[in-house]
């Protein structure tokens, strides 16, 4: 019984865990995130961009990124809490 | 005053021949004053004092800030010279684990100061306006035909924007680098309807891949 429990499982335990991490790798994409602070300081070296605009875009994207990484350290340290809302 | 300390560990910047082992004040990784070499025959691995031992140290972007700012320091002080540039992050937790990678890594390391001997990486990037179509291959050969008689190599970055034609880090020997300045005048001439980001001098980062212990 143990083993069938096992078997059954199992798989379902893969397959949730696959979803859950390409649904954090899609609301938390950290390259994403780091690829649109590079552009951003492109275009502000190019001038496309002033500084006050520089500032406001830098400090959303350098919160996305933060927030971003604090979401990996805590899904991915073993300490995952679960709750119904 | 070396700076050293048996307290703590050692922040590595970068391996240099021993006889450019310098020593300079610095706003440091960690904030750390002391940039100082710790040698081992022939070689010398510029380092700094962290109080953290490797599995405390937290990154920051104000470090990683720091440690750009430390290695290119080493680079281009009193007249610069050949640095293999360590990766931000490494820590060694006693002096002897840092001379015994040293000793492991020697051929290697040597062998690399000899090919990067007096070279320098600069950055260019092409960038096309919001909307503009550019032929790609006729880029590559402008770049190709004005750039590469003044460089060593180079080698292609990421296309982290959908604006980039073409981003590119070059090894340019020092006594090439007023031909390479020239050629990239000659790039924004024939390529007036792209805007062109050159960058540098850095440490050549991207033609070095040496993987040391530490952490």
């Amino acid at each position: 019984m143990l083993v069938l429990d096992d078997l059954l499982f199992r798989p379902i335990v893969g397959i949730a865990d696959a979803l859950h991490s390409l649904a954090l790798d899609e609301c938390y994409d950290i390259d994403a995130l780091e690829d649109e602070r590079k552009e951003l300081e492109l275009l502000y070296e190019l001038d496309e961009i002033d500084d006050s605009e520089y500032d406001r875009r830098r400090e959303d994207v350098d919160a996305e990124i933060e927030e971003a990484r604090e979401v990996h350290r805590r899904l991915t340290s073993g300490r995952v809490e679960v709750r119904e809302l | 005053m070396t700076g050293a300390s048996s307290s703590s560990s050692r922040y590595v910047y970068g391996i240099v021949s021993a006889d450019d082992g310098l020593e300079f004040e610095a706003e440091a990784v960690g904030g750390a004053g002391q940039v100082y070499p710790i040698r081992y025959r022939g070689l010398a691995a510029l380092v700094s004092n962290v109080e953290e031992d490797a599995g405390a140290f937290e990154r920051s972007d104000e470090d990683a800030t720091r440690h750009d700012d430390v290695v290119r320091e080493i680079l281009l002080r009193d007249g610069g010279r050949t640095v293999i540039p360590m990766r931000y992050g490494m820590i060694f937790e006693r002096d002897r684990a840092l001379t015994n990678v040293l000793r492991a890594s020697r051929p290697t390391l040597r062998r690399t100061l000899r090919e990067l001997d007096g070279a320098l990486e600069l950055g260019v990037k092409l960038v096309r306006g919001e909307g503009q179509s550019v032929e790609q291959s006729a880029v590559e050969e402008t770049v190709d035909r004005t750039l590469d008689p003044s460089s060593e190599r180079w080698v292609e970055n990421d296309q982290f924007s959908d604006r980039l034609v073409l981003n590119r880090s070059y090894l340019v020997d020092r006594e090439a680098r007023d031909h390479f300045d020239e050629g990239i005048e000659a790039l924004s001439q024939e390529r007036d309807d792209l805007k062109i980001r050159y960058s540098g001098p850095f440490a050549p980062y991207s033609f070095v891949d040496i993987q040391i212990g530490g952490r």
